[in-house]
Parts: structure tokens; sequence; C-alpha cells
């Protein structure tokens, strides 16, 4: 017995060496890689962003063969089915707001996405197969997200852009559900896909009311893979951001200032989520929270100090660790561990510091819950985008109207477009892209453009244009852009006249009433590259959200959704006119034969008659009528009944008689 | 006269014999189906769509309603996978819902039924007639993925709930076009014959809600409804904070009976129908029974309502399992373990095989017992070929009389 005992234990020994040498190869493996990242930064509207970035990576399949640990099953199989060079597909609540939440830096240009639902994807296959790729991909993506994205599979609902979206064109196929709704059952499978759900690291965070409360959020899944070339080196990057606005509630802030109204709402992770974290993903290979202070921030920050305490040379240079400052603007309720300074600012006078927080070593018992604290008031406001963008509708009525998309320059576009480049002839590049459902029938001749109010030749302005009308029930309308705005302007605006067309009767939705959606158009400007470079302490952490904001990306914008009504037809209509139309006729035809067979004599006579033959007779003959006609029977009413009725009954009853006789006398002569 | 005789004679025992042999062949093909039938017919899953037909906000009560469901049967046991959520609207995240990403069905707001692990299969516009009876008759694309399809078999239990605005023999979706009781009959009947469930219990909450059964004939399903004919189905009660009315009175007290339960309580459909007071109601609460073979007494509501599997031990799985796949050599196997088997519900599906031979063929029951003895038989190759060869001989010797 003791000897059995003895065995058990050594045996469970074992397991458990065995069992913790694997975790420790499973974290030692180079192979797969999961990283989660939080950032969070202070919005100059009393807002809180909080964005999160998850890195999934697969090696290739030819090297690392087709098991993972880490990596989801879903989207490998969806990669090798479909054989996706590149997807992107987000779903997206509320509006990113480019003036007062910036519309340059890498989060807006890359995050900031247009309502409802977008996807686009690059295929790796031939030409001809993409547009069955793409469908098969909607109705794999609807399932797997629970979303109706299988509406993009009808071909007049995605496009295939020529060469503004992208320069894979050919096999990229991009489609947008302005009116999808996004909800928690979105949210659920796409949490589903890390490694750790929503039970254990950042995503423990994920508190559904509070996420949905928010302004904005955007969620977003970019993948890219590179494993159909010949060599592939990558294999598949799964990248998953979630990027929120939210309003913290103003936390108990101890604010010595008197004007408290005015200062920043402080804010802790406990108080935007309602949630604390509780140490790190164990698969994660980095786990780490970054608040980010923008360079406008920092320089007003110096302001506001130097403004109450006097010049202090010292203070000022130390900006990155002036969050421990006794009297500084802002501090942390945790020491940050490291602090990296942006490089390259476009900033002459800030330049903005990323502070960064490993919660490796926070457990259950003692969770991570960062707290940001303002001690005094300071206004800033964001890097905005080159040119303030906004589309609307003109025109009333249901048959016709306009869109017209209006670029306005903003203060800081035309700063840095003055210092940048003081040649005689200096002009700003903008591209448009923009998809308009077939019923509303764009006339893309009447295109107009006005800078300043001024028109203008359009080979003056455009630089390139391509156009596909759109095909009543095929296909949509598509149209490219370049321009070359110039430089000095105030304003420009584009308009182009549509007719709105009429739907079938059964292609309406449910709700036709509430107006039909344009998809957001989408303005980038190749001239400006949003950047941030960031100088790291220890440049031994690498993290690929850092790394994320350091690409080269272009700076783009979406504008916003256009709501057009289109007649839509009564559908009560038809049947009230049936109604009223039989109505009128009952009533005429009606009263006209009465009018015309009514004799009155004869009814009377009827009258007299049928009083004399009343009487057991009449009742049985009635029944047996009744059921020779197979009906149910009736006693006879006190009205007379018509003398036709009575004519047939006794003539049915001689001829019943007649047949029956007949077919006695044949049984028994014949048998 | 003889020749004519001799000729009429063997004229007549070619036909008999073709008789014999088309109806021997008729009821080998029929008995392999019942052996099929019966090895499988067993209840082996559970499957619910829920569906929530109406559009707009006012209409939340009829959302929380499919929510209450969808909570009670994933509590009961049901698997998300098995489970497909229709929801006509999106009243959760809508913006006019103070409490985003929640929905309640009590003022009290004490479950959240939208929690975290909510799976809408269809949503929005994608509920619509068609795609709801696609679902049900498994007419689908073929791109359509597994999530949104009814994957059920002859073994199946289904529970289909519907709740919406409706009436006499019909009910709305999404306020545009309607499901009349026809609709629904048809494809209940579809899904009978390519034997998409055994049983399947139908639950509506709408106005007049007993006028959608009246044309249903298909047996084994079972249908509950929240009216009669020219009775509403009203609200339960209004929350002030969300502003509209949250729940429905049938499926409050529906729900009212479900939360004392759990998945093994053996709570019978009978005392699910008799829960319901037409005095709280306000309507009367209608069950339609005779379609269903089994006595509702002895019925558990987990039988619809959740997913408690029997586990039968045999000491030979894998030779089963190959019966029930396999083709009729092994039905014997079957058979054995069939009667062997104790449980009184496989044996009242024995019984209910034995009606369904009877209808099928009329001469089914008689040539069944001879295939059996046919079976017995060793060396059924070299008598299938004498019989060939006699039928060449009586063929020769008709075609020599007639000429």
């Amino acid at each position: 017995m003791a000897r059995s005992l003895s065995f058990f234990v050594l045996l469970l020994f074992v397991l458990h060496v065995s069992s913790e040498s694997t975790g420790e190869v499973a974290e030692q493996l180079e192979g797969e890689e999961f990283t989660e990242e939080l950032l969070l930064r202070p919005l100059p509207d009393r807002k809180v962003l909080s964005h999160f970035h998850f890195e999934s990576k697969v090696p290739p399949t030819n090297s690392y063969g087709h098991h993972h640990r880490i990596f989801p099953k879903a989207i490998y199989q969806l990669v090798h089915k479909y054989r996706i060079k590149e997807m992107e597909l987000s779903f997206t609540q509320g509006r990113w707001n480019y003036d007062s939440w910036g519309g340059f830096d890498p989060i807006a240009s890359s995050n900031a996405k247009p309502p409802g639902v977008e996807l686009w994807a690059v295929f790796d296959v031939p030409p001809d197969q993409v547009d069955a790729s793409w469908k098969n991909l909607t109705h794999t993506l609807s399932g797997l997200f629970c979303a109706s994205i299988n509406f993009l599979e009808s071909s007049t609902a995605y496009c295939a852009p020529d060469w503004s979206f992208s320069s894979r064109s050919g096999n990229l196929r991009y489609g947008s559900l302005p009116r999808e709704a996004v909800c928690t059952e979105n949210l659920t499978p796409w949490l589903k896909l890390l490694p750790c759900r929503d039970k254990a690291g950042l995503s423990l965070l994920m508190d559904r009311p509070s996420i949905y409360n928010g302004f904005y959020h955007s969620q977003r899944l970019h993948l890219t893979s590179d494993e159909f070339d010949p060599v592939a080196l990558h294999g598949i990057v799964l990248e998953q951001t979630l990027t929120i606005v939210l309003q913290p509630d103003a936390l108990d802030t101890r604010a010595s200032f008197s004007s408290s109204r005015k200062l920043q709402p402080s804010w802790s992770m406990s108080s935007l989520f309602g949630k604390m974290v509780d140490g790190k993903c164990a698969l994660a290979k980095s786990s780490n929270v970054y608040v980010q202070i923008e360079g406008s921030l920092v320089h007003n920050m110096k302001d506001t100090w130097n403004n109450i305490e006097g010049y202090d040379g010292e203070i000022a240079q130390e900006v990155p660790y002036e969050g421990f400052g006794s009297n500084s603007n802002f501090k942390f309720s945790i020491a940050p561990d490291r602090v990296m300074k942006e490089t390259n600012s476009f900033h002459k006078d800030g330049y903005s510091v990323l502070y960064g927080f490993a919660i490796n070593h926070y457990h259950g018992s003692k969770p991570f819950d960062l707290g940001f604290w303002w001690n005094l008031p300071v206004t800033w406001s964001c890097v905005k985008a080159p040119l303030r963008v906004s589309r609307f509708l003109m025109g009333s009525g249901n048959e016709k109207g306009a869109i017209a998309l209006s670029l306005q320059s903003t203060e800081w576009s035309q700063s840095i477009l003055k210092a940048g480049k003081n040649e005689e002839k200096c002009n700003l590049r903008v591209d448009v892209f923009q998809v308009v459902p077939w019923y509303i029938k764009v006339y893309y001749h009447t295109t107009k453009i006005f800078v300043d109010g001024m028109p203008q030749a359009l080979e003056d302005i455009i630089e390139k244009m391509s156009v596909s009308p759109s095909e009543d029930k095929v296909s949509p309308g598509v149209m490219e852009l370049i321009l070359r705005l110039p430089c000095d302007m105030k304003s420009a605006s584009l308009t182009l006249e549509f007719d709105k067309g009429f739907l079938h009767i059964d292609e309406y939705p449910p709700d036709a009433n509430q107006g039909f959606d344009i998809p957001s158009a989408i303005i980038s400007y190749p001239d400006f590259q949003t950047r941030l470079q960031y100088k790291e302490d220890n440049a031994s952490i690498q993290s690929p959200m850092v790394s994320k904001m350091q690409e080269r990306r272009t700076v783009l914008s979406y504008t916003e959704v256009l709501l057009v009504p289109l007649t839509t037809p009564d559908f009560s209509m038809p049947y009230n006119v049936i109604t009223i139309t039989c109505t009128v006729f009952a009533l005429y035809f009606g009263s006209l034969l009465n009018a015309l067979r009514r004799r009155v004599n004869e009814e009377e006579r009827l009258l007299k008659s049928k009083d004399k033959r009343t009487g057991k007779l009449q009742l049985l003959l009635s029944k047996f009528l009744s059921k020779v006609r197979g009906k149910p029977w009736e006693p006879p009413s006190s009205t007379p009944p018509s003398s036709s009725s009575k004519f047939i009954s006794s003539k049915v009853i001689l001829k019943i008689l007649l047949v029956a006789a007949i077919a006695f006398g044949w049984r028994y002569y014949d048998g | 006269m003889t020749n004519r005789k001799i000729h009429a004679f063997l004229s007549r025992s070619i036909i008999t014999t073709l008789v014999i042999t088309l109806s021997l062949s008729c009821s080998i093909i029929h008995f392999s189906n019942a052996a099929a039938s019966t090895s499988s017919s067993a209840h082996t899953n559970n499957w619910a769509v829920l569906v929530c037909t109406s559009r707009f906000w006012f209409n939340y009560r009829h959302m929380a309603n499919t929510l209450s469901l969808y909570r009670t049967v994933k509590r009961l046991g049901i698997p998300d996978e098995r489970i497909i959520l229709m929801l006509a609207d999106d009243m959760a995240c809508n913006a006019r819902n103070k409490y985003p990403a929640q929905v309640f069905n009590n003022e009290n707001h004490k479950l959240n039924l939208y929690g975290d692990n909510v799976e809408v299969d269809y949503r929005g516009y994608e509920v619509t007639v068609e795609n709801f009876l696609r679902v049900l008759t498994g007419r689908h694309e073929n791109a359509v993925p597994r999530s949104k399809r009814l994957l059920s078999d002859e073994g199946s239990h289904i529970l289909l709930y519907m709740t919406g605005h409706g009436g006499d023999e019909f009910l709305k979706f999404q306020d545009n076009e309607e499901l009349q009781s026809h609709d629904l009959a048809d494809a209940v009947k579809q899904m009978k014959e390519k034997r998409r469930f055994k049983e399947l219990l139908i639950m509506v909450d709408t106005c007049q809600a007993a006028t959608l059964f009246s044309q249903l004939h298909s047996p084994g399903v079972l249908a509950i409804g929240s009216s009669m004919k020219g009775e509403n189905s009203y609200s339960h009660h209004l929350d002030s904070d969300v502003g509209v009315s949250v729940v429905d009175r049938f499926t409050f007290y529906t729900l009212a009976f479900f939360e004392r339960l759990n998945m093994y309580d053996n709570a019978s459909l009978s005392s699910l129908f008799s829960s319901f007071n037409p005095n709280l109601l306000l309507s009367t609460a209608y069950y339609r029974t005779d379609l269903y073979q089994e006595q509702v007494e002895k019925v558990p509501v987990t039988n619809f309502f959740g997913s408690v599997m029997k586990t039968i031990h045999t000491s030979s799985a894998y030779r089963a399992i190959s019966g029930k796949y396999g083709s009729s050599v092994k039905s014997d196997d079957v058979n054995a373990q069939r009667i062997t088997s104790s449980d009184p519900e496989k044996l009242a599906d024995n019984a209910d095989i034995k009606v369904m031979k009877g209808g099928g063929c009329p001469h089914a029951d008689l040539w069944n017992a001879i295939v059996e003895k046919f079976q017995g038989i060793k060396n059924a190759d070299g008598i299938v070929n004498y019989g060939l060869v006699g039928m060449l001989a009586l063929l020769a010797v008709s075609t020599w009389q007639s000429s």
C-alpha cells in the first residue's frame, strides 16, 4: 500500500515537473507570438481614448506546420481557404471627431473607421475567381462575427477600386455597410480569437456596458499573410485593435483650485472600465500599458507651469519626468517603468511623450489599476488633419439632388504648408474615393469644383480621375479622384448631381421611411505621412503597437455617411384603394340591381300564397330538399321563398323519383 | 379449350410471380429503411430556433422575450451552436437604450439578458420569412456557414419559439411581410419528410397565436400558443427607466415556471400547461397535442427546453454504431440491442415504428416475416439464381403458348 502510494506521489511529481517544463518550452518557442498592449490618452474635450492592440503571429506553414498553440484556428483556416493576402474588417459605432480627437496621428489614420461595417480584402487567386472568393468570405465572416456581412455578397454592395485604395488593386474588393448594428455579439467572437479570451490580461477590462457606453468604439481586425508567396517570411500576422473614446466620471480630484470645473477629469482604469487587470495573459509575450501625452499638451503644460511659478529652466528640461514632481500638472498612481520621447515632431514646440507600464508582476491579489490625476487645469488641442472634410446633400424633393464635398483648410495645415514649401507654385494633393449605391444615379459629367467660392476648370484641379458609373441593380458607382489644390486656398468644394432611382417593391427594407445610406468617402493626403518616432529608453523592449506608430502611413480620413430620403411607396395604399373602390362599386351596383329587379306586386302576392301553404308538409319538404342539395337545413323563415326555388324543388323531386323508379325497374327485370 | 386454360394458368402464375418479386423488393427496401430509422430515431439531440420578428424600439419586449428563452434553454443545457437566434432589430446597442449592451425583462434590472456571450445568428434585415423557412427546411445557399443552419436530424427534439405581432393565421415579420399558418405547416411537413426532427414543440407568443397552428398535420408536433382566436396577448409590465414594456405576459409566466427548474428536474409538459392561469395571462393559453403520440404528463419539459442526454451502456460500442450506418447485415445486432435495452422510451419507439410499417406497404408485415425467414437461409445467392432461371423458363413457356 505504502509502496503504491509513494509511486503515486512520484508519478504526480513527474507529471508536475513535465507540465512545468512544457510550459517553459511553450514560452521559449520562437514561432508563435502574442502581445497585448493598451494605449490611454487624455483628449482635449475631457474624454479619454483607450486603444487596445493585440497581435498574434504565426510563422509560414511550410516551415512551421499546420498546428498552432496560440494562433486562432478559425483565422488560419480562413486565410488558407480563401487565399487571403490582406484583409481588414472593422465594426464601428459612432463617428470619430477629427477636430477634437485628432486627425493626423497614427490612431486617427488607421483606427478611425466609418460607422457600421467596413471590409476589404486582397486575394491571391486568379482575377476571375476573386468575386467568388469574396462572396464566400463574406458569408464565412458573417457566421464568425454574428453580423450581416453577407449583405456585401451582392454585386451592388461591393466594388473593385482601380488604383486609389491600394496599390494591389485587381484582386482587392471593398465594401461597407453603414447601417450595420455593432454590439456585444460582435465583440465576443472577436475576443474569442485571443488566446486568453476575456478571462485574463488586458482584455479583462472589456466590460460590455462601459465599452458600449462610449462616444466611439471601433473594433478592427487586420490580417496580413504571405503564406502563398514563393518565399514566405512572415507567415500570418493578425492584428486586433479596439479603439474606444470614453467620458470618465469625474473622480474625486484633490483639487486645490477653486475652479475645479476647469480641471480635466481625473481617471483610473477602474473608473473608466469598472474593472482592473489581474496581471498579464500568461500566453502573451509582452503585456504593456502606455499613456500618451500629446505634443501640444506637453507644450501647454510647460506654459501653465511657467505662468504660475515663473520660469524654471530645470523643470522645463525634464518634462518627461515631470509627472512625478509634487507640483506638476498631473501624476500617475503607479510609477511608469519607462518613458519614451518623440524625436521628430511636426510641432516645433512640443513633442509627445509615452509612459510605459509593464504589468508582468501584477496578479489577482495585487491588481493593476492605473490612475491619472490632474493637478493643474490645462487646455490644448490635437493635431488636426490637413483639411477639414465634410460631405453633405444639396437640393430638395424626391427627384434629384447633389452631393457636395467641402474641404476647408485648417490653420495648422496652412502653417505647415507655408513653412514647408515656399516655392512659387505649391499645391496639396488630395485623393478621394467614393462609392455610391446604384439607386443614387450620379451624373459624373456634372462635376464642379469651386476654390474659395470661385468655379474652377476641372483640368486645373483634377490630376487623375477614374469613374465607373453605376449599373442598375448590378453594380454601384465608383469614383476615384486625385485633386491638386492650391496651398493658399481657404476652402474648396466639389459637387455632383444625381437623380434618385426607384427600387422594386420587394427591395425596400422594412424601415425604408428612414432613408438610404451612402457610405463614407475616403479622403487621403499622400503628401503627408503620419509617423510618431519615439526614442526608447531601453531598446530591448519590442512593442508591436509602438512600431506600428512608427510606420509611415498616409494620413486619411472618412467623411460622414449621407442619409438620402428616397420615394418610398405607401405600402398600405393599394389596400386602401382596393377597399374604397370595392365599396363604391358594391354600393352602386347593389342599389341599381335592387331598383331594377324589385317587383312590389309580386312580393305581395307571394306573401299571400305563402300564408296559405304553411304546415307539416312544407317543413318535411324543405328538410328533404336540403338533404338533396347537400346544404345544412334551416327552418323556413318568415320571408317568402322565391318563386324560382319553389319551381326547382318540385321539378327536382319529380326527376329523382323518376330515376329511382327506372333503376328499380331495371334491377327487377334484368336481374 | 385446354390450351386456352393452360395459357390462362401460366399467364396468371407469371403475374403472381412478378407481383411477388415486386412486393418482395418493395418490402426489402422498406425493411432496410425501417431498420435505419429504428436504430437512430431515439432522441439524440436538442435544437432551439428562437425568433423575434419585430423591429423598432417600442417592440423591445419581443426581443426581451426571445432573449429570456435563449437564456433559459442555454441554462438548461442546449449549447450555443444548437441555438438559432433571430433578432429583427438591435435593442441592446440602440441609441434609445439607456443601458447600452444590456436588455432587461424585468424592471428590477437584476438580470442582464444580453450578457457577455450572446450569439445572434440572424439579425436585422436578415430576419425575413424567406430566411426563416430556409432555416427550418435546410435549403440554404452553399456558402452559408454552419452556425446559421439548423443541422438537426431524425433524432432531434426542436423547440421553435416565435414572438411578434400576429393575427388570424399569420405572424408579421418586421412589420413588412407575413408568415401564414399554411407556410408554417408546409415547412413543418417538409421537415418531417426530410427527417429533420423527431419531435417539435412550437411555442408562439403573439395575438391569436392558436390560429397559427390550425394547418399543422405532421405527426410529432406539439404546439403552445399564448392566446385563442379573437384574443390578444398582452405585455406584462412597463419599465419606466427603459421607457417601454419589457416582457409579454405569456413569456413572463413561462419563465416564472422555468426559473424554478434546473436541468435535472422532471417537471412534465402538462405541468407547464397547467401553470398558465388565464386570469393572469388575460388570454387563454392554447395547447395542441393531437399530433403528439406520447402522453404530455410523462414527457419532461427538458426534452425540449434542455438537453439532457441519456447514456446507454453497451458492451460493444463500435459494433452498435457500425450497425447504425452499415447495411442490413448488421441489423440483427441492432434489433437484439433494441429488445434487450430496458428503456421504456425505446420500446415505445419500437411500437411506433411498427405502426409506421403497417401504414407504409399493405403487405409489409407479411413480407417482413418472409424476409426474416430468408435471412436465415445461408445460400441466398443460389436461391436467387435458381429463381432467375425459373423465371426465364416461365417466360419461354408463355411466349410459346401465345404463339
